[in-house]
């Protein structure tokens, strides 16, 4: 077989991720499909070098291709391109319970821009907590430069770890969420213990963020290597 | 020239592979090669971009898949469209229809579009 067909495939096998049986199985449809592809340009007169490039080409770049045959949403997915789906998604763009990337969306999201219950990120917009440059949280608690949300209600302007803005609608008596709803346990933390417990919760919250991190950037850059193990030019 | 969209092309691949095996079991390059040339040359899909809706389709059971071997004495793939596929074409051909009588009437017919924009190949 061509060489070139043949580094095509390795390297689409080497986005797919997948097991070793259903990536054999994916392999030998991808050649046949390539091989008939060949026959029939050959048989339109073109030489057979020429057919196999232009084959290759008419099937799509071996990222596009591998990416797009992996599992819908697998338990890891980590891409260098694109958007990672998966129940630990890492990209330049996730989504997942765990996402991380340049723009990450999940439960959890590590982003430039992350959007989740639990945010941190350069824009980051959360439920719950939010942490970032400009940090949205209007349920729960946001830190950050710019921080929005019901934190500057009673949670972290007490504490006095918010560095921001207190929006006039999570001020008590105009907040649509102020009163006798399901919120009004944020009021314990108006009192000195509260406060207390605030600052500590937020700071075990502070913690999280550097191991997430450095957890993600290590599952990113094994990914890189073994792409560059197979073929160094792929890694840009 | 126009190009047709992703946007445009996106939910309808299924239905189109859907109809081109309701004439009978096939494989992913044979399939292609019906749709091309059904298609007219108007819809160029990326060949590799095939696979995966195959996948799919074979996942929700709308297709049924068996390796057999061909005639060059490979081992090939053969999709064949079983009930719930065929339901599922039919319902999809019905909406198709209903959209298609709706965009003519609102948007009116290609015929009264000036001046004639010429189709080129979308890329899936």
């Amino acid at each position: 077989m061509s060489r070139a067909l043949q580094k095509y495939l390795d390297q689409v096998i080497l986005y797919t991720n997948r097991k070793e049986e259903d990536a054999a199985k994916i392999r030998v449809e991808l050649e046949d499909h390539l091989r008939q592809k060949i026959t029939d340009l050959q048989t339109q007169g073109l030489p057979r070098e020429d057919a196999i490039f232009q084959a290759i080409e008419d099937h799509g770049t071996a990222r596009t291709v591998g990416y797009s045959l992996r599992k819908g949403f697998a338990l890891l997915d980590v891409r260098t391109q694109g958007t990672a789906r998966g129940f630990i998604a890492i990209g330049p763009r996730a989504i997942g319970i765990i996402a991380f990337g340049n723009v990450a969306v999940g439960l959890f999201a590590f982003g430039n821009f992350a959007f989740g219950t639990l945010a941190f990120g350069a824009l980051a917009i959360a439920g719950l907590l939010s942490l970032g440059g400009i940090s949205l949280a209007p349920l729960g608690a946001a830190v950050g430069l710019a921080a929005v949300g019901r934190g500057a209600y009673g949670m972290i302007a007490c504490g006095g770890l918010a560095v921001g803005l207190r929006v006039p609608w999570a001020i008590d008596g105009v907040s649509v969420l102020n009163g006798d709803n399901g919120l009004q346990f944020l009021q314990h933390f108006r009192t000195h213990e509260g406060t207390v417990a605030l600052i500590a919760i937020t700071l075990s919250f502070f913690l999280i963020f550097p191991i997430m991190n450095g957890i993600m950037c290590s599952l990113k850059r094994n990914e890189y290597l073994r792409i560059e193990k197979a073929d160094p030019k792929l890694v840009e | 020239m126009t190009r047709l969209s992703k946007q445009t092309l996106d939910g309808n691949v299924e239905t189109l592979i859907l109809a081109i095996l309701e004439a009978g079991p096939s494989y992913g390059y044979a399939i292609v090669k019906e749709l091309n040339q059904r298609a007219d040359g108007i819809l160029q899909l990326g060949e590799g971009t095939i696979y995966p809706v195959l996948y799919r389709l074979e996942d929700k059971k709308l297709l049924a898949a068996k390796w057999r071997l061909a005639e060059n004495g490979r081992q090939r793939k053969y999709y064949r469209l079983i009930s719930k596929g065929r339901k599922a074409l039919a319902a999809n051909r019905r909406q198709w229809q209903i959209l298609s009588t709706v965009m003519r009437k609102v948007v009116g017919s290609a015929e009264k579009l000036s001046p004639q924009p010429k189709l080129k190949g979308a890329m899936l």
